[in-house]
């Protein structure tokens, strides 16, 4: 378009035709704007192509695998089938209450545990740099080799968990070779029955639900230090003034003031329970009776053992589901009693 | 993708050159084909009767895969210079071996053709998923290790392809001499039930489920030969048990194949002959899972965690178990382990039976990929290679399998009895021969995997874990929902 300035044409008739006046600078402007833009997709190019193709186009592909019915190749498309198979299927949702069990135990006990251990190594005590370097190894240490560590200190008949209790007269137990709930077996020790909602989890759960705190805990207490050193030390001051001692002082100005990362552990736990995989294949590999079987090794068994490739593609997306919705529950539920300084 | 080829037939005169013989002169040589793409048409599975010498010179269209002795016959390799990779899970030593034999065929054999070996992962799990995906991403190996089963199921992918038109080929198959010579239940074994009998993997190796025995502790408790029916082993092995000692007559292994070898030992099977149903709901069955209930019952035996590699080796080698069900592969392993650890005289024999012995064949045979007519070819001629008597011999001796040929197993036994570290093992590997013919086959179809895993978790670790189970309904269940995977994995024709 020519852009100069033209007060109008004036025609045949002598009527003065009125022509769309140029607005000053824009040329310049959208071409700086243009400019602009390409530069920024130009430095963000080799990010996007990478997230592209080995994250969105796996996502987008692993959908059209979850829509067919896969062996080695797309037999057919058949839709929905896969994901109304997984809605109706026994086997995906116990493995969700064992995966929901297993966060349960989990989550708890490796955020509290790891924050008091955190306020105890915050006080500068001896050795706290030791007690630090203790706690974050089994976090570094190949999931793998020390899950399979375990499974010998687990070991029923030559164990040291067993050695242990045999010591001191007790009988040794399965662990994770047991599928009965653990409060079913404290009963039994008093010659009691329970009825089956009463039994609790099975204590190849709870065996492995140890084993995941003793690996992850180091890393909760190091992302807890980090927040307890951001607390300013005068509102502590202020507090002794005021005659707060050491409970208080947890309860109304430590507690309070670590809330975003209480909450940010609580979020990444919580997902990682879910997605655990690794550490339950190599220690019971979803036994005994399904009673580890958690979603992500039922994928991998649909997967691997039963070439089930659509089925588990769609268990998949089932999972991710869940756990989108669970973190944006979590969002609203404890995001609004999170407090920033 | 289909590939024909006109060829023109050497003459009845021209005999075939031994793939691995010296290359032929030109004169000798068969009449270089005419290759041009064939006619849709023409793809279609060309299977033709055996050709009348005056028909000798009809040109025959070769389909992929062929499905004719005739159509292999008529593939040529001359100046083709294909190469066939080899994928296998054995480790880093036997690679270098496989590398050294598959360098020689590559030297040896007159069409030209380089073959070579890659490690495709630890184990066959490892090697089916490699395959898998492999397969998914259209480029398979030419050739790679597959259990029955496995290549049931690479088979009704289209993926692998039927030998028997190989094996067969006058130019390129078996001499009537060489089949004699192969052992007969090993050739069947790949014969599957659920294509027709397609022989869709071919033996380089086998090794047989066998009952590993403290021979001393046994003397010890009054009995001067292996027990050869369940009541007597079952009351050996409760006798030897003293849990407070951490000693115990056997070590339950989580594997569905401990399982099938005692099923087949007591008369049962796993599967139908016909492949159409699995049957291990049977008398056998029952009665397998009754003992294993029985023998944890009254602490008999101990469980070998999962997570315990080679868990009841090493316990038979440091005298805490007097009987253990393994592959006889382990032979070497358990002399060496024995010989390290409380170096107790040790044997092995069949498993205990009800009147009729039976043994439980197994190893992961080779398979052939669907790839181009000229590839398939050069592919069985290495597997060919591999069969040989020189090479099956040093197969056997270095890795601890069977040999696959009668003629082999002189020389394999000669080589353990001279080498010291094999010792008393070697006697033991001896016997096994006359074992064979009550070789039986645990289920070479597709979906057996996840099978054995049912027959794990849903039969024997239940009966080993839950005292009050009924050993019925146990296998009754488990047979109902195998055979539901079993019709979810047939061949869809």
């Amino acid at each position: 378009m020519d852009v100069t300035s033209q007060a109008g044409q004036i025609d045949a008739a002598g009527a003065a035709t009125a022509q769309p006046q140029p607005i000053p600078g824009l040329r310049r402007l959208v071409s700086r704007k243009v400019r602009e833009r390409a530069l920024g997709y130009t430095l963000l190019a080799p990010a996007l192509i990478i997230i592209s193709v080995f994250e969105l186009f796996p996502i987008a592909f692993g959908f059209y695998i979850s829509l067919c019915d896969w062996r080695l190749g797309c037999q057919a498309i058949i839709g929905a089938d896969n994901y109304l198979r997984g809605l109706q299927d026994a086997a995906m949702w116990n493995s969700l209450l064992v995966t929901a069990t297993y966060s349960i135990i989990t989550v708890p006990v490796q955020l509290g545990l790891g924050f008091l251990i955190a306020v105890f190594l915050f006080q500068r005590t001896r050795g706290h740099e030791l007690f630090r370097m203790m706690m974050f190894l089994p976090y570094i240490t190949s999931t793998v080799a020390s899950a399979a560590v375990w499974s010998y200190i687990y070991s029923p008949d030559s164990g040291l968990l067993n050695t242990a209790l045999r010591a001191i007269g007790f009988s040794g137990l399965r662990w994770l070779g047991e599928p009965a709930g653990v409060f079913a077996l404290i009963a039994q020790q008093f010659g009691m029955t329970l009825p089956g909602w009463a039994h609790g989890p099975s204590l190849a759960l709870v065996s492995v639900s140890l084993y995941t705190t003793w690996v992850f805990i180091g890393y909760d207490i190091t992302i807890f230090l980090a927040g307890l050193v951001n607390i300013n030390g005068e509102l502590y001051e202020a507090a002794k003034v005021d005659g707060a001692r050491g409970w208080n002082l947890l309860r109304h100005i430590t507690v309070p003031l670590m809330s975003p990362t209480i909450f940010f552990l609580l979020i990444v736990t919580v997902i990682g329970t879910f997605k655990a995989f690794n550490h339950i294949f190599v220690m019971t590999g979803g036994g005994p009776s399904d009673s580890t079987q958690t979603a992500s090794i039922l994928i991998f068994q649909q997967l691997y053992a039963f070439n089930r490739y659509g089925y588990a593609a769609a268990l998949s997306f089932i999972l991710f589901t869940v756990i989108l919705a669970l973190t944006l529950t979590q969002n609203y539920v404890a995001g609004r009693r999170v407090v920033y300084e | 993708m289909s590939v024909g080829l006109l060829l023109a037939a050497c003459g009845p005169a021209a005999q075939p050159a031994a793939p691995t013989a010296a290359p032929a002169k030109p004169a000798e040589a068969a009449k270089p084909a005419e290759s041009k793409p064939a006619a849709p048409a023409a793809q279609a599975a060309a299977t033709t009767a055996p050709a009348k010498p005056a028909e000798a010179a009809k040109p025959v269209t070769v389909s992929n895969p062929p499905t004719s002795p005739e159509m292999v016959d008529a593939i040529d390799l001359t100046g083709k210079n294909v190469e066939v990779v080899y994928w296998h899970n054995r480790p880093q030593k036997d690679q270098e071996m496989l590398t050294t034999l598959l360098d020689e065929f590559s030297k040896s054999n007159p069409y030209g053709i380089k073959a070579r070996a890659e490690i495709a992962g630890a184990s066959y799990p490892d090697v089916y998923n490699k395959v898998s995906a492999a397969i998914q991403a259209g480029q398979p190996p030419e050739i790679s290790v597959a259990y029955q089963n496995q290549a049931a199921f690479y088979r009704a992918q289209n993926a692998i392809i039927d030998i028997n038109p190989f094996l067969k080929s006058k130019k390129y198959g078996l001499s009537d001499e060489d089949m004699k010579d192969y052992f007969q239940t090993f050739l069947d074994s790949d014969l599957n039930p659920q294509f027709q009998g397609e022989r869709l993997g071919f033996p380089t190796q086998r090794s047989i489920e066998v009952m590993y025995y403290n021979a001393d502790w046994l003397k010890q408790l009054g009995y001067n030969e292996a027990p050869k029916d369940w009541k007597t082993w079952e009351e050996a092995a409760c006798k030897a048990s003293d849990p407070a000692a951490n000693k115990y007559g056997w070590a339950f292994r989580h594997d569905a194949s401990n399982f099938a070898s005692q099923v087949f030992s007591r008369g049962g099977r796993i599967l139908a002959p016909d492949g159409a149903s699995y049957v291990f709901n049977s008398e056998a069955g029952v009665e397998t899972t009754a003992m294993i209930q029985r023998m944890f019952k009254n602490k008999c035996a101990v469980e070998i965690p999962t997570s315990e590699r080679n868990g009841e080796q090493n316990r038979f080698a440091a005298g805490q178990v007097l009987f253990t069900f393994a592959s006889s592969s382990g032979l070497p392993f358990y002399q060496e382990a024995v010989s390290k650890g409380s170096n107790f005289k040790w044997d092995i024999n069949m498993l205990p039976n009800n009147g009729k012995p039976a043994v439980n064949l197994y190893g992961a045979s080779v398979s052939i990929y669907k790839t181009t007519p000229e590839k398939e070819l050069a592919a069985w001629l290495v597997i060919k290679f591999l069969g040989e008597k020189a090479q099956t011999t040093k197969w056997a001796v270095n890795t601890g399998y069977l040999p696959v040929r009668q003629s082999a197993k002189a020389d394999v036994l000669n080589t353990y009895k001279a080498d010291p570290k094999w010792g008393a093992a070697a006697d033991s590997y001896a016997r096994m021969f006359d074992w064979f013919q009550y070789a039986m086959v645990e289920s070479p179809v597709a979906g057996y995997d996840p099978v054995r895993d049912l027959i794990d978790k849903e039969v024997a670790t239940k009966a080993a874990t839950d005292a009050n189970a009924d050993p019925k309904k146990l296998v009754e269940d488990a047979t109902t929902k195998a055979n539901a995977i079993l019709k979810e994995n047939a061949p869809k024709r």
